[in-house]
């Protein structure tokens, strides 16, 4: 561990605390639901009756937010479109933190630029529909919010990253293997990947 | 005291209101009093300390209920449900959206059981429960009839109608209850029905019956009131007994009874398929009411139970009571426990056991409306959706002019009469005439373009609640009908044929 | 709640409904006419007094259609309807008429 910088010390064990929490969060969210009684049969109907109908049911407000979709066609395209491009941007960052990288992560890569820059168009129209429309602005907390903007924010540092101020790569992705494997080294002192990095934090 | 409430020109369009923050929070119902509350085993009045109490409560039902606990997390505040609610759109009161509605639990929730709310209440939207915080619960989770319409549009299914029942347990649990909900409850558990009717009183009102029918139809249909081993026991909403459209429909099934030769009999221990314990959210209040109907059965050494035309009594029987007081290995295992009315007359006449002549119904132009209950908290019959296609099967079969209403206001997506969850009660009935709105609209919008004068129901909050409201629009009580009215209407009594 | 009443005091529930029964008479029953905007003819009466002859013995208020054949009996076949007890209550027969009857407010689905 000898040799890293203090601003190194900090984001490594900003980024094992984040893991940390993250993972112990989940955990303890999905102990708690699995351990509290269901007694009363409660789903909304018309509900399906078979296995496989459940499944499908939940298949398709997993993957299609098939409720939203009926509540609100503009809600959805904006939130359907948000997520989609923040899973193929995210499929991309495989890259970073595997090796060798996988055929389905490099084939993610140009697409992933672009989806990208959809995610964070997405993330400001969601903040303006929020923020316009006289309902959702009054039901809205500082952390939705918050959210928004962070994604933004991380959307926009990492778009500047690969068009306009390039930044070290290698460095970057040596520091998160480095993450990855438990054996730490120096972070790439790149202002913009400093901001770009901390998304997990939160 | 009668007097009218204003209301806008019917136009059979449904418009989202813009937001009038506070437009409702004078709407309140009549606090119970202590009488009341005891009888339910709740604290009479308010008590001391009852903030820490309230807090205790509420982790109680966050441990018992997998349900409230998944709601009170995973909303992210996306609105797709704050448009949908019949009271938003009547009211324009933006704590009639669902989504708020339920902060306003969440809130709590946060400040006193999330490590967020505890730290930093300021940033995660927390806040402590204070008396003004009551003061809006006892306001607002008594203006959310528990229709589940926000459930159907919310992507996580949250449902706000378990939010209420549980805010409202919780204010049962510290002395703060609503007095038609537990005042009514009171009743049902001393006397066997809403209404506080005793057995002379249902007597009366069966011969009374007995005799109507004879003499219109010179057939002699009974309405047996227990009997000891008749193979059927109907539970019925007591409303059934008492009022109009209600009682038309309670004849109907006697007579479908009488067509298809089956013995039945009414019970006056247990006269009520209402259950309002679902609505004040407490499992043992509702269990005990449930109970009252499983002893009758055995004590009337009954095959088969029965029930009327009742919406969240069918959820509650549907849903509920295989978990609240089944199993139900006494009665004939050949017959679903309960069986709806509708499946039963629907059956019949499929077997062309009950013959009918659906023009004695010509001059009625019929559509349904969807009971929130029946729709989103039940099934009926073995397919999903059944509850949707043998009530209107039902209809058609006895009629011949039927008519649906706008698609985003039936089936799934039907809107509440806004007299249900415990809310029928004439202090809130501004409230309720607001709520009827969108209702209103969609049938003022077929009576418009297809003539419809009748609407017909399966509830009997509904048809109550519409016979009071719908005049406020301008449309006559008399559009509302019960299904079995219909059933009523055309059955050829005489032809029995038995089963 | 309660109201004064030729110096004696009547104690109702929230929707003024008497809550006891005995303290009622003719002009108690006048008197909350007035306060629904009712105004009393010899049909009001039959009316408030088949409500009250009812309870006497039932504890309870008439079904509706026993309510209607009753007063169809008194008053002429045509008058025998939910319609014309409207007309008389327009607040309903079962809530405003029960009300002025001294009866008490009924619960339930209704």
């Amino acid at each position: 561990m000898s040799g890293l910088s203090a601003l190194s010390l900090v984001y490594i064990a900003l980024c094992y605390g984040a893991a940390a929490v993250f993972i112990t969060g989940l955990v303890v969210k999905f102990y708690g639901y699995a351990a509290t009684p269901a007694p009363l049969k409660i789903p909304t109907t018309p509900a399906p009756t078979t296995v496989p109908g459940v499944i499908a049911r939940l298949a398709g407000e997993a993957l299609f937010f098939t409720s939203l979709f009926k509540g609100n066609k503009w809600t959805w395209a904006g939130g359907y479109l948000f997520h989609a491009t923040l899973a193929l941007a995210l499929l991309r960052h495989l890259r970073y933190f595997l090796v060798p990288v996988p055929d389905i992560v490099a084939m993610a890569g140009p697409p992933g630029v672009w989806a990208g820059a959809l995610m964070t168009l997405a993330v400001v129209y969601l903040y303006m529909r929020r923020m316009t429309v006289d309902r959702t602005r009054s039901i809205s907390l500082f952390a939705d919010y918050f959210a928004l903007a962070l994604i933004g924010l991380i959307g926009l540092t990492g778009l500047i990253m690969k068009f306009a101020i390039r930044t070290d790569v290698t460095a970057v992705k040596g520091f998160i293997m480095g993450i990855v494997t438990f054996h730490p080294v120096n972070i790439p002192p790149d202002i913009l990947f400093l901001v770009h990095l901390p998304w997990r934090w939160f | 005291m009668a007097k009218k409430i204003e209301t806008d020109e019917l136009t059979g369009e449904i418009v989202t209101p813009n937001i009038e923050p506070g437009a409702t929070a004078h709407y309140k119902p009549n606090l119970a009093a202590q009488e009341h509350n005891e009888s339910l085993g709740f604290p009479g009045s308010k008590i001391e300390g009852w903030e820490e109490k309230a807090i205790g409560r509420m982790g109680e039902l966050l441990s018992k209920y997998r349900s409230l606990k998944v709601y009170m997390d995973t909303c992210v505040r996306c609105g797709s449900c704050a448009d949908k609610c019949h009271y938003f759109l009547g009211t324009g009161d933006p704590n009639n959206m669902p989504v708020a509605r339920q902060e306003l639990m969440r809130k709590v929730y946060r400040r006193y059981f999330t490590p967020g709310g505890k730290l930093l209440p300021g940033l995660s939207g927390a806040e402590d429960m204070t008396g003004k915080m009551l003061d809006e619960w006892f306001s607002y989770f008594h203006q959310c009839s528990q229709c589940r319409r926000c459930s159907v549009y919310c992507p996580f299914g949250i449902d706000t109608a378990e939010v209420s029942m549980a805010a409202r347990d919780i204010m049962n649990s510290v002395g703060v209850g609503q007095k038609y909900c537990n005042e009514v409850l009171g009743k049902v558990l001393d006397v066997g029905n809403n209404l506080g009717m005793e057995k002379p009183a249902l007597a009366n009102t069966l011969e009374f019956l007995e005799e109507d029918v004879e003499e219109e139809s010179g057939v002699a249909v009974r309405y047996p009131l227990d009997e000891v081993g008749a193979e059927v026991l109907l539970i019925a909403p007591s409303a059934d007994f008492f009022s109009s459209p209600h009682i038309e429909g309670f004849t109907g099934y006697g007579k479908v009874f009488h067509e298809a030769g089956v013995s039945w009999t009414v019970s006056s221990y247990a006269s009520e398929f209402a259950n309002f314990g679902m609505f004040v959210g407490n499992f043992e209040t509702m269990r005990k009411v449930a109970q009252r109907i499983v002893d009758a059965a055995r004590e009337l050494k009954v095959k088969r139970i029965i029930v009327g035309e009742c919406g969240h009594a069918w959820r509650v029987g549907y849903s509920f009571w295989n978990t609240l007081t089944g199993p139900f290995d006494f009665l004939d295992p050949k017959h679903r426990t309960p069986t709806h009315i509708c499946e039963f007359t629907l059956d019949l006449i499929k077997r062309g056991v009950i013959r009918l002549d659906k023009s004695a119904n010509d001059d009625l132009n019929v559509t349904f409306h969807d009971s929130c209950n029946v729709a989103r908290g039940s099934r009926m019959g073995d397919k999903p959706g059944g509850q949707f296609d043998i009530p209107r099967e039902l209809i058609r079969s006895v009629c011949n002019n039927f008519v649906e209403m706008d698609q985003d206001t039936i089936r799934e997506f039907t809107y509440c009469c806004g007299g249900g969850g415990g809310l029928l009660t004439d202090e809130l009935m501004e409230l309720r005439v607001k709520g009827a709105m969108p209702r209103a609209q969609a049938l003022h919008e077929v009576m418009e373009r297809n003539g419809v004068n009748t609407m017909a129901m399966i509830c009997a909050i509904c048809k109550a609640q519409f016979t009071k409201v719908l005049p406020s629009y301008g449309i006559g009580m008399d559009v509302v009908a019960s299904v079995h009215q219909l059933v009523s209407n055309a059955i050829i009594l005489g032809g029995n044929r038995g089963v | 709640m309660s109201f004064e009443l030729n110096g004696a005091t009547y104690e109702t529930d929230e929707d003024g409904y008497l809550l006891n029964l005995d303290q009622w008479s003719k002009e108690v029953a006048d008197y909350l006419a007035a306060e629904e905007d009712v105004e009393m003819t010899e049909a009001h009466w039959e009316v408030i007094n088949f409500l009250r002859e009812y309870y006497e013995e039932y504890k309870i208020a008439p079904m509706i259609r026993i309510l209607t054949k009753a007063i169809g009996k008194k008053l002429g076949k045509e008058k025998g309807n939910t319609k014309y007890l409207y007309e008389l209550y327009p607040g309903g027969p079962a809530k405003q008429a029960c009300k002025i009857a001294g009866l008490p407010k009924p619960t339930g689905c209704v």
